[in-house]
């Protein structure tokens, strides 16, 4: 037990993702106002990509551009870019995401004129 | 020419779909000609590209020149190309349904329509032909969203659903990238010929274990395996009747064969955690999707709703089928695959057209259909016996052969799930064939015999005979898919 804590105290980043991941997931599910069940999800998304961030990031290490003059390359001293640029990917299609659920969420505002859940399933009958 | 057919694929309904609003600004009239056109020659190139793998055998596909593993791979090989060859003809004869049944509120909005299925159409053909989890994911987000819009597109009762299954939809995509992620971090690497020598000696490693977990239960939102199922009868149901075909005979189907890749090309047939094969649990998980599917199917009384569960049970059977771990049950898994795709089809058209001609939607109206013309109730016997698996319909070869797998692995418990699954099925058909021919609710003189548009008929008619011929041809076709289909270590 006591190693288990003391491995999760050396690694906030991944705590601090788990604690995002299941308090979002958490508003999700429990909420009835549409519109805080979306950032509940959006929380989800943006944990997710914390946790890319997190098992990529690298002290010290700088922007994976090769400067003339930089021989040999030492690969130790730069960024991985690619978990970085799966975030900005990520990041692209979260915002997607986060247009089309805005639109459907306007869309069922106009028609029942309420964003409670509760209350759209029941002027649905 | 023919290595960048894979990338023509995709490009073909990609950039009709940017190109169909500009037009549509124009000339309205003419976006369904154009989207028919895209999806006309995605057939044609599909089936150039079955031609050709066949021949020449697997090729790979480096974007930008950079080769695999640094740069993103697509792979075109035998599951892939067959595949898509099923989803153009499909997508070819929804989108011609599509005219008829499209609803009338979606009237001046054709080319945002029209846009959404050609991106749903290019986000499902990059998922066929990607050799790269990320890849993957970027690709079953643009089929997601596109899929989303058009169940929520005619507005309505319909926006509830789309909204849940954005919610769901979006919650699954976001445990797939976990999944890649945990899977990123323990390798270092995304594609899946390169993952392939890796995570094999690292199966028992927590990471690999996790991270193949979340791309499962993400995956298994996407392709609605029964315990993740619940957004699924919903937004096919209220979905436009249009749209339907199209969201059941592809979008779960291909998450399917995403997982497929995943498992028999990365991580392997043979892997296992604790002692316990990965492909037992997912056998197991399938046969309960397979006979829980299908019992709720036959307690609907909404047809869309029944069909929509009958979806979920044949996922279960796929599932048994691709993870028997012996040639035999994978070639089944995969044929089961197409024709279930074609069912499907076949299944939302014919329900397109009994809900937009004859206005009838609930089990007990059914009666109304003896007015109707005797090629509906045809169609319907066909698919009937294509669902429960009459021969010499697609349907029972591909079952025929997944008992084959399951005896020769000598799974009882496949056996049984799939037997059961068909004598449910039986009875819930027979639900619908009982409410028809009934004497209650028969049809008076005085309703009125819609006229039925030839695009209909054809769709619904060169679906069953699909149904027909995959039964017909199933040896060769069986034959092929055990020697291009089937992966290396089965």
């Amino acid at each position: 037990m006591l190693e288990l804590l003391e491995a999760w105290l050396l690694r906030p980043n991944f705590l601090a993702f788990v604690v995002l991941f299941l308090w979002s997931f958490s508003i999700m599910v429990t909420t009835r106002n549409l519109v805080k069940q979306l950032i509940g999800l959006y929380i989800v998304q943006t944990s997710v990509l914390f946790f890319l961030i997190a098992v990529s990031a690298k002290s010290g290490a700088t922007v994976p551009v090769l400067l003339p003059g930089a021989d040999p390359v030492r690969a130790v001293e730069y960024a991985n870019p690619l978990p970085h640029v799966l975030t900005l990917t990520a990041v692209v299609v979260q915002v997607a995401t986060l247009g089309v659920s805005l639109a459907l969420i306007t869309a069922m505002y106009r028609t029942y004129g309420t964003l409670d859940e509760e209350e759209i399933l029941k002027r649905m009958e | 020419m023919s290595r960048h057919l894979p990338v023509l694929l995709f490009l073909l309904p990609f950039l009709t779909a940017l190109v169909l609003p500009m037009v549509g600004l124009a000339r309205r009239a003419w976006c369904r000609p154009l989207a028919l056109a895209a999806v006309a020659g995605m057939f044609v190139l599909a089936l150039v590209n079955v031609a050709v793998v066949l021949r020449h055998g697997t090729t790979r596909y480096d974007f930008g020149g950079w080769a695999a593993p640094i740069g993103v791979e697509w792979v075109n090989d035998g599951l892939a190309c067959l595949v898509m060859a099923t989803v153009g003809f499909l997508a070819l004869i929804a989108m011609i349904h599509a005219g008829p049944t499209t609803p009338p509120s979606l009237a001046g909005r054709e080319a945002p329509y029209y846009t959404l299925i050609l991106l749903l159409l290019s986000g499902l053909t990059g998922i066929v032909f990607a050799a790269d989890l990320f890849n993957v994911f970027v690709f079953l987000e643009v089929a997601a969203l596109s899929a989303y819009a058009l169940v929520g597109v005619a507005g309505g009762r319909a926006l509830v659903s789309a909204f849940r299954y954005l919610m769901l939809g979006t919650m699954g995509s976001a445990l797939y990238l976990l999944g890649v992620a945990y899977f990123y971090a323990a390798t270092g690497t995304l594609n899946m010929m390169d993952l392939a020598e890796r995570v094999p000696a690292l199966i028992t490693s927590k990471a690999i274990v996790g991270g193949l977990i979340f791309m499962f239960l993400g995956l298994g939102i996407k392709m609605a395996l029964m315990p993740l199922h619940s957004w699924l009868p919903d937004a096919y149901t209220y979905a436009p009747d249009s749209v339907s075909p199209f969201l059941a005979s592809l979008s779960t189907k291909v998450a399917v064969l995403a997982w497929t890749r995943i498992m028999f090309w990365v991580v392997g047939p043979t892997a296992e955690i604790e002692h316990v094969p990965v492909l037992t649990l997912l056998e197991e998980l399938g046969a309960i999707a397979a006979v829980a599917g299908s019992l709720l199917a036959l307690a609907q009384s909404d047809i869309k709703r029944m069909f929509a569960y009958g979806g979920i049970s044949h996922i279960g059977l796929i599932l048994i089928g691709v993870s028997l771990g012996n040639p035999t049950g994978f070639a089944g898994g995969v044929l089961y695959l197409i024709n279930d795709m074609v069912m499907q089809a076949a299944l939302f058209c014919l329900a397109g057209v009994v809900v937009t001609q004859y206005g009838v939607r609930r089990l007990e109206d059914l009666g109304r259909l003896r007015a109707g013309d005797p090629w509906l109730m045809g169609a319907l016997i066909v698919m009937a016996m294509a669902m429960v698996g009459f021969p010499p319909t697609g349907g029972f070869f591909g079952k025929w052969y997944i008992m084959l797998g399951a005896l020769e692995a000598q799974d009882y418990v496949a056996v049984g799930a799939v037997v059961l699954t068909t004598l449910v099925t039986l009875a819930y058909f027979f639900r619908i064939f009982e409410r028809i021919f009934r004497d209650a609710g028969r049809p008076s003189a005085t309703d009125p015999r819609p006229v039925v548009p030839w695009s209909l008929k054809v769709s619904v008619g060169v679906l069953s005979a699909a149904a027909i011929l995959l039964g017909v041809a199933s040896d060769p076709l069986v034959s092929v898919l055990r020697t291009v289909v089937v992966p290396a270590g089965l």
